[in-house]
């Protein structure tokens, strides 16, 4: 978020106006130098402080001591005869010879400021790719984890069942999970005053693994150094996550390689100490854990639920043993058990109440799946229960300090504790072919299901119809005009950017047609149909009879295979349509709005409008050749709509004419390069004509780069 | 005495050293974990003027919505209506209560490569403040320059606190998770005292007002401990009474030995070091962790409290912060 800030400027610095590049980074650079000339001038502003007679003046001198030559005053408070401390302090600075920094602190008060943000570039420069600039090809929807969070404590508080709300989809981007595991795993050190530091890195790190499943925690902000070994080891293990045709090889062959170095068990501990001290091996052990559930999790599993479960119960009990009532009250710590009792879990970044519903079935099946056979999960955690984290880290503290020394003893053990067990397992489970088949693209074939699933299961049941749902964390919530700010993301093609701008612009004056236009606009060009029509309902509401919004409603319901809605709304562009209304019927329905549409395009055949809408319709009746003239006729008039030439190009992919399809979202990119929308519809294409898919992967990557 | 609602989990309250009945709250969502922030300004009302008004006892100045939680706030001790808040993104920014809402934040300092934990105005020298941070440093910042002045790099850990000496301008402590107290000297370059104070995380620091010498630590290990920076190897007194990790301290500005803290055990306590029973008083009106405490340097008594329970309190010491 702080990226997100810098990139934009900060809430505080609009994007001047001239920034004439179309490189971002250029637009960045000119924010940043001209937004902070421009705070420099806002502080000299700053009042000062005038306090009248009637106000308390504590600091009779404050004026004084600002407009002194700094370096005058600051002796003064050592020069306090009579107070012994005086004598100490003054040491401070006679001690020792190294004079270098005495005088800096004063100097840099009276000099002037050097050139502006010079460093502040550097870093940004050194942060790597821009997030926002990555098109996603699935816009998926985005919920409020907190208003979720909230209602589930205050319905908890009260004793009542937990009512599942429309839930949020929480789509978390790698700095906020970092923030999440990174936060969480601070603040419980300070909630487990008595526990040792491997108990309570075990706890955290398993709990905050499972939201972090899921991650391509891959773009990294500055880490302190002490995190770096297991953040590259963590980088690792994502890495070997990737699908691809041999991930589980590679991954055999990864784990391979531990278990060869868990066979010398010597070398291994004590270069292990070596690198990370005495505790250091629990944390590894945690980063293992977490692989551990990363491959599961692309099988389809929610092991990582099972662990965090796990995880959370030894959390929860740890809190309730603290018998004040006032504890066992706490709406946070109840939110840790009732996830610790499963009655909440954590899918893909989304906290739910678990229940047996739709995308539920999937996790269950795969449960039973794992009750039928040997459960190394279960083994796994009850393992882990019977001898407790802490208690075996207790147990491995004092074995060193009886044998002065790491014994094999406490290896083999832990090796024959958990390791064997889930690699035996593992490759039982292949070789029974769990998933079917051993070869490495079944088991990708699997993580495709995996995420179809997903996708099917979160149209299903998010985003009931129509309901607009806002991204939590909206860095733009307090702009001052995020509308301005919007429009010019969306020129920009920062359709994700310009998607929270929009939204904070409509938050803040929900009667904004033209906010919510706009924003329905960015969710139809970054491919997500659903927040599209949520969001023009909501512009329609606004304003009724916005012709824009209507013609982006049927289209959008158009895409969504929703006839009759389609339907309603391009009938009531017709109607609202100032040269046309005479036409409407009131009494219209279904395919005869073609008609009328037929016969308003020959009072004004060089309306491209018409011939818009008239494409969307036929589209509606699949009468492709009919919705391919009448795009090309409307291309005719508007040669530059690039959305145009993306319907253009969607119609005669649906025709089966992908060749020619592919030229036509060529035209749309060659107008607008980072038409999310066009690309997509260009894989598929591609995909179509048994071009490689890849070819829009590698295109998309090459957008991300500046 | 009043209290106040806030929409998020309360992480810092800070009177106003201008005016008696104002106050800093800070305040992060999800408990800080992950969501938005708010910084609101309020007002204790004076009485009811006429008896049909309903007398509200706390009204919002203004509120100033972050994109991260905000764990921190500092009053300026120059200008009557400049703030400081410390962003869990890493920014620190400054707000003028006095000027309009769409000209705020008047200033946002990214520097930090990790959440701003503290914010402390340097009382003597009052054009400097400090900032720590989880990226292990602590930050000098002047208000007429764009980027830091200093950054402190010696801790190991996150630093949770930075606190200026009351009377020394240019000394401030520093609380970190290293579990060690350092002392510095901003024109020295390293840390001038290294004090390993608790065997646990020190998650605050505060210097006694009356006594530049005096310094107290809160640490994970539920014990408050007392250092004379003089003579190290021993504290002056260890508190116990907090029965989970203690997370802020504060010195009295107007009696020598007397300390307010609150903790994860959800109370507030006050503390007298220098007396046998140092227990004074402990509040139980939080109903979670209970993170932020402030003393009013104008009204001698007036205590301030805020916790995860999306409260701030405000009452005189030896009344109910929970009466009407």
């Amino acid at each position: 978020m702080a990226m997100r800030e810098l990139v934009t400027g900060g809430a505080a610095c609009a994007v001047p106006g001239s920034s004439s590049s179309a490189n971002p980074f250029g637009a960045l650079a000119n924010a940043l130098i001209g937004s902070s000339s421009k705070t420099q001038e806002r502080l000299k502003e700053i009042p000062q402080s005038t306090p009248t007679a009637s106000e308390p003046q504590f600091y009779p001198d404050a004026h004084g001591h600002l407009q002194q030559l700094p370096g005058s005053e600051f002796e003064q408070p050592f020069m306090q005869p009579g107070t012994q401390s005086s004598d100490f302090l003054r040491n401070f600075n006679s001690v020792d010879g190294n004079r270098l920094l005495d005088n800096a602190w004063d100097e840099i008060q009276t000099s002037q400021p050097p050139p502006m943000h010079v460093p502040q570039l550097d870093r940004i420069y050194d942060l790597g790719p821009v997030p926002q600039l990555q098109p996603t090809l699935d816009g998926p929807p985005q919920r409020v984890l907190s208003s979720f969070l909230h209602s589930f404590v205050e319905s908890s508080r009260g004793g009542m069942p937990f009512r599942p709300a429309p839930l949020p989809v929480l789509g978390l981007s790698a700095g906020d999970k970092r923030c999440i595991r990174d936060r969480t795993s601070i603040m419980a050190r300070h909630f487990f005053a008595d526990k040792s530091e491997d108990f309570i890195n075990g706890q955290v790190n398993a709990l905050l693994s499972s939201l972090d499943i899921e991650s391509d925690v891959n773009s990294k902000g500055p880490l302190p150094a002490r995190f770096r070994e297991l953040e590259d080891y963590w980088n690792e293990s994502q890495a070997i996550m990737k699908p691809g045709a041999h991930a589980t090889e590679r991954w055999v062959t990864e784990f391979n390689q531990h278990r060869v170095d868990h066979g010398d068990p010597n070398a291994w501990a004590h270069s292990f100490e070596r690198q990370h001290g005495a505790n250091g091996w629990a944390s590894e052990f945690e980063q293992e854990q977490s692989q551990l559930m990363s491959a599961d999790h692309m099988r389809g599993a929610n092991m990582a639920n099972l662990a965090a479960m796990e995880q959370t119960r030894m959390l929860a009990n740890t809190l309730a043993q603290n018998d004040d009532p006032k504890f066992q009250k706490s709406r946070f710590l109840q939110f840790v058990s009732k996830m610790s009792r499963g009655e909440l879990i954590i899918d893909d970044n989304q906290v739910k109440p678990a229940t047996s519903s739709a995308s539920g079935d999937w996790a269950g099946e795969y449960q039973q799946q794992y009750n039928a056979g040997p459960n190394w999960a279960d083994e796994y955690a009850r393992g882990e229960l019977s001898h407790g984290p802490n208690q075996w880290a207790n147990e491995f503290a004092s074995e060193q300090e009886q044998h002065g020394s790491v014994d094999d003893q406490w290896v083999n053990q832990f090796s024959k504790l958990h390791v064997d067990d889930w690699a035996e397992e593992f490759g039982n489970q292949v070789g029974e072919g769990i998933l079917g088949d051993t070869s490495a693209d079944t088991w990708a074939n699997a993580y495709d299901e995996y995420l179809n699933e997903q996708v099917a299961s979160k149209q299903h049941s998010d985003a009931s119809r129509g309901v607009y749902v806002f991204s939590d964390m909206n860095p733009y919530v307090g702009h001052p005009n995020p509308l301005k700010e919007g429009q010019d993301m969306f020129h920009k093609g920062l359709l994700s950017e310009a998607v929270l701008a929009l939204e904070a612009e409509v938050l803040k004056n929900p009667e904004n047609a033209e906010g919510w236009r706009l924003l329905g606009i960015a969710h139809a060009e970054n491919d997500d149909d659903q927040q599209a029509i949520a969001a023009m309902m909501r512009a329609q509401e606004a304003d009724p009879t916005n012709l824009e919004v209507l013609l982006a409603l049927g289209v959008s319901h158009t895409n969504e295979l929703e006839q009759a809605a389609a339907l309603k709304y391009l009938y009531g562009w017709l109607r609202h349509h100032q040269k046309y209304g005479v036409l409407a019927q009131p009494e219209t329905v279904g395919f005869f709005v073609a008609r009328l549409f037929n016969e308003a395009a020959q009072m004004s055949p060089e309306d491209a409008d018409v011939h818009i809408v008239l494409g969307v319709l036929y589209n509606l009746s699949r009468e492709y050749d009919k919705a391919i003239e009448s795009f090309r006729l409307a291309l005719k008039l508007k040669p530059q709509d690039y959305s145009l030439w993306n319907k253009l190009g969607a119609t005669q992919a649906n025709s089966v004419q992908s060749a020619d399809a592919i030229l036509a979202y060529q035209q749309a990119l060659d107008l607008k390069p980072n038409y999310v929308r066009a690309w997509a519809n260009m894989g598929i294409s591609y995909a179509n004509q048994k071009w490689i898919l890849s070819h829009l992967y590698f295109r998309l990557q090459e957008l991300n780069k500046p | 005495m009043p209290v106040f609602k806030t929409p998020f989990n309360g992480y810092s309250v800070k009177f106003s050293p201008f005016y008696e009945s104002r106050l800093a709250v800070a305040t992060s969502q999800n408990f800080g974990i992950l969501g938005n922030g708010r910084l609101h300004v309020i007002d204790l009302s004076p009485a009811p003027l006429g008896p049909a008004a309903p007398h509200q006892p706390i009204t919002e100045l203004i509120a100033y919505d972050t994109a991260d939680g905000v764990y921190d706030v500092a009053w300026s001790e120059s200008h009557d209506s400049l703030l400081v808040a410390a962003i869990a993104d890493g920014s620190v920014k400054l707000y003028d209560v006095a000027l309009a809402p769409a000209s705020n934040p008047l200033r946002s300092l990214h520097e930090h490569t990790r959440e701003v934990s503290s914010a402390d105005y340097n009382p003597t020298r009052r054009d400097s403040f400090l900032t720590s941070s989880w990226d292990d440093t602590v930050k000098l910042w002047t208000v007429d320059r764009p980027a830091s002045v200093r950054t402190f790099k010696e801790h190991a850990y996150c630093v949770y606190s930075a606190v200026w000496n009351p009377r020394h301008a240019d000394v401030f402590a520093s609380a970190s998770g290293d579990c060690t107290l350092r002392v510095w000297d901003v024109r020295e370059p390293g840390s001038t005292m290294i004090i390993p104070a608790h065997e646990l995380e020190i998650l605050a620091c505060d210097w006694n007002k009356y006594d530049d010498c005096c310094i107290a630590t809160a640490s994970v290990d539920k014990s408050i401990k007392v250092w004379d920076v003089r003579s190290i190897r021993v504290p002056i007194s260890v508190l116990n009474g907090h029965s989970y990790a203690v997370r802020k301290i504060k010195f009295s500005p107007h009696r020598q030995s007397l300390m307010m803290s609150c903790s994860y055990d959800m109370s507030v306590c006050l503390w007298d070091y220098m007396v046998e029973d140092a227990l004074v008083a402990r509040y139980d009106h939080h109903t979670e962790f209970a993170v932020g405490v402030d003393m009013s340097v104008l009204v001698e008594g007036l205590l301030a409290s805020t916790g995860w329970d999306e409260l701030a309190y405000v009452w005189q010491h030896g009344t109910d912060p929970r009466a009407p």
